[in-house]
């Protein structure tokens, strides 16, 4: 028996100016799911999380967390959702203790609930051992970690994260998706935005892809997976050291005619039209001096959703 | 949580980000107090019962005579000169140097002016007062100074004859009395309660200023995304934030005027009363400047550079730095729309000038006035900003 829809976007449409960001999407999350937005950069995801967490108004549409809708019960919608924003939203002066309970008692948390709270958050993210330290002496995953801990502070139903992994080495990103993970068994909503296919499809129960604000695609990520094969081929792998810019500028010349390629950190993703040229630019990138930590090759159309959505 | 319990939490919020950097903090203290006591130090001047400054001229007389060498023996004896006699020359190029300022020249044919007769025709000899180009107030008191020297020698020439006139009883035809003008008895000017208002004011203003950028600063971090998710009102965040910057400035003051009395003298000789609804108005003014800044202030480095400009010239011709009385009268005329030029004469008149509670009452009412004026305008464009940044038009 499918559990109770949570958090439920319906036809949601917001206009930036003369440009349509979202454009009539509905979604519904449901409680202990993790749902992935997944999209380039541009196609709404940000501003899908943004009406979801009641910080921007669609013109058309209605959001709402357990049937509470902001328009009706702004603080009451408010206590329903945590929100980890990608810029991290912590006073880097204050210590870590000090911003969950500053953000605490915006939820209205005081007292004993309270302090046994921030104990509890720090414990889960493992942070208990940096509770009296500065926010700036923190690396990034720490920070990460805090920002999501604030975000469960109130215990919230539903957890929005924007890119959460976007700052993150892949150490860090592990330990924040068993996080979410865990999460996800305690009953929590989880919408999370990415624009990594390997998230999506791992860390997500559901996939929802958005292309220039509309929904073209919603589902497991297998289901998206076992759609018929296409005529193009990827690889994601993980690099062992990033190679400087100038070389990455020759490969990117050299792939050009016949394969396109993507670094982000120490990320790879490389495509070609074909198995040939995929296996092509490979040998190129490896002949560049290029080392591959870890590479795997899917194969289905969730690449091409998120590529050619239409 | 109430309403009220959110504004304090937000307040405190800023108050332990204010001593989050203690050195910033106490520098916030430091800055204008180091500057009012230079201010004071600078500006500071002898009250009326102790000896006068005296003025440093070169004197040439390029005659001889008895009636010459007369008046440059007198001249010589003035109290109010420091007079050293020279050449021609000589005098030229350090008047140049302006070391001294000014320097007389007596002319050949000075002795003239012994035949001198009231309402008959004379070929008046020249006296040369040299000056520097920057020296023209010590001119026009050197040539006062000198006149009264010279007539004075003329009219003992003229009466010493008279029967039964002595020299002793030549004196002035009245006398001058110095008295201050001001609302108690015994008041002098006291450089450093002006320089303490002046830099106290000034500072209130940068701390103003730093509040908003701080809030510029945490609009563009996702601490604000964060607290706009919250079920936290806008009201609150911005009553907060007025309430926070308000409070240390009030602390500002406190530790200023402290120091100021400890180490100066720095009273209120007028209305306490009177000092506590200004320093609470000028600290209202500082937390409304605070939110003008963080609602029209754009980006953090353009907010920074127009505040900076407009503060300083705010400082400037209101009166902060150096007492108006010593502006043009034009620069007064303008300094009354300011608000920094009401909150000045009303600290000046509260703190030496010994005013009372009904006096200041006009700055008190000036400066709120213009406080609630800024903030009706701040929480406005905020208000908007918000209503945008909610539509998607950031």
């Amino acid at each position: 028996m499918p559990l109770p829809v949570i958090l439920s976007l319906s036809n949601i449409r917001v206009r930036y100016g003369t440009r349509v960001a979202v454009d009539g999407l509905s979604l519904d999350v449901r409680r202990g799911e993790i749902v992935g937005l997944l999209g380039p950069n541009g196609s709404g995801k940000s501003t899908t999380l943004a009406v979801a967490a009641g910080v921007l108004d669609p013109i058309e549409g209605t959001a709402t967390v357990a049937g509470v809708s902001r328009a009706t019960d702004p603080a009451g919608f408010a206590r329903r959702i945590g929100l980890v924003p990608q810029v991290c939203g912590l006073y880097d002066e204050l210590t870590a203790t000090e911003n969950l309970a500053f953000f605490g008692r915006l939820y209205g948390l005081t007292g004993h609930d309270l302090r046994q709270r921030i104990v509890r958050v720090l414990s889960r993210v493992g942070l208990a051992n940096r509770a009296t330290q500065r926010v700036n002496t923190f690396s990034g995953g720490m920070k990460q970690r805090l920002n999501l801990a604030v975000a469960l502070i109130h215990d919230p139903p539903v957890l929005l994260l924007d890119e959460p992994t976007a700052s993150l080495d892949p150490a860090s990103r592990d330990a924040l998706f068993v996080d979410l993970t865990r999460l996800r068994e305690e009953g929590h909503a989880i919408l999370l935005s990415t624009h990594h296919l390997d998230e999506a499809e791992l860390g997500c129960d559901r996939v929802a892809i958005l292309d220039r604000g509309q929904l073209v695609a919603c589902g497991k990520p297998a289901e998206l997976l076992r759609g018929p094969l296409t005529d193009h081929h990827a690889l994601y792998g993980t690099l062992r050291v990033r190679p400087p810019k100038y070389l990455e500028r020759a490969i990117r010349q050299r792939l050009a005619s016949h394969a396109d390629f993507e670094i982000t950190g120490r990320r790879l993703r490389l495509s070609a039209e074909t198995a040939e040229g995929l296996g092509r630019a490979l040998a190129a990138l490896l002949a560049e001096g290029v080392e591959l930590e870890t590479y795997r090759t899917p194969t289905g159309t969730l690449e091409r959703a998120l590529r050619e959505p239409n | 949580m109430s309403r009220l319990g959110l504004i304090l939490t937000l307040a405190a919020k800023d108050w332990w980000l204010f001593w989050a950097d203690r050195r910033a903090a106490a520098l916030c203290f430091l800055v204008p107090i180091i500057l009012a006591s230079a201010f004071g130090m600078i500006f500071h001047r002898p009250s009326s019962d102790v000896a006068i400054t005296r003025l440093p001229i070169l004197l040439v007389a390029e005659s001889g005579d008895p009636f010459t060498t007369q008046v440059v023996a007198e001249l010589l004896a003035c109290e109010r000169l420091e007079v050293r006699t020279t050449t021609r020359a000589d005098a030229e190029a350090a008047v140049a140097k302006c070391s001294p300022a000014v320097a007389i020249v007596l002319g050949t044919d000075f002795e003239q002016v012994r035949n001198w007769q009231p309402g008959q025709p004379l070929v008046r000899p020249e006296v040369i007062i040299l000056h520097h180009a920057t020296a023209s107030a010590e001119r026009h008191l050197a040539e006062g100074i000198f006149t009264e020297v010279v007539m004075k020698k003329l009219a003992r020439e003229r009466f010493g004859s008279v029967p039964g006139v002595t020299e002793a009883g030549l004196t002035s035809p009245f006398q001058v009395v110095s008295a201050t003008n001001s609302v108690t008895a015994n008041t002098q000017f006291n450089s450093y309660s002006h320089s303490f208002c002046g830099m106290t004011l000034q500072y209130l203003l940068f701390w103003g200023m730093e509040s908003g950028l701080v809030f510029l600063r945490e609009r563009q971090r996702g601490v604000w995304v964060r607290m706009r998710a919250s079920p936290v009102p806008l009201s609150c965040v911005l009553t907060a934030k007025g309430l926070a910057t308000a409070w240390i400035a009030l602390l500002q003051v406190l530790v200023t005027f402290g120091f100021g009395y400890l180490a100066f003298g720095v009273t209120v000789t007028g209305s306490l009363i009177g000092f506590v609804l200004l320093v609470l108005a000028v600290c209202g003014l500082a937390a409304a400047t605070g939110l003008l800044v963080a609602a029209i202030g754009g980006t953090e480095a353009r907010a920074r550079s127009v505040s900076i400009l407009v503060i300083l010239g705010i400082s400037m011709v209101g009166g902060l730095w150096v007492p108006t009385f010593l502006l043009p009268n034009w620069v007064r005329d303008i300094a009354l729309s300011l608000p920094t030029a009401w909150a000045m004469q009303g600290l000046g008149g509260v703190t030496w000038e010994g005013r009372s509670l009904r006096t200041v009452l006009p700055s008190v009412l000036a400066v709120t006035g213009f406080a609630l004026a800024f903030l009706t305008v701040a929480v406005w464009r905020l208000k908007l900003s918000e209503h945008h940044f909610r539509q998607g038009n950031l």
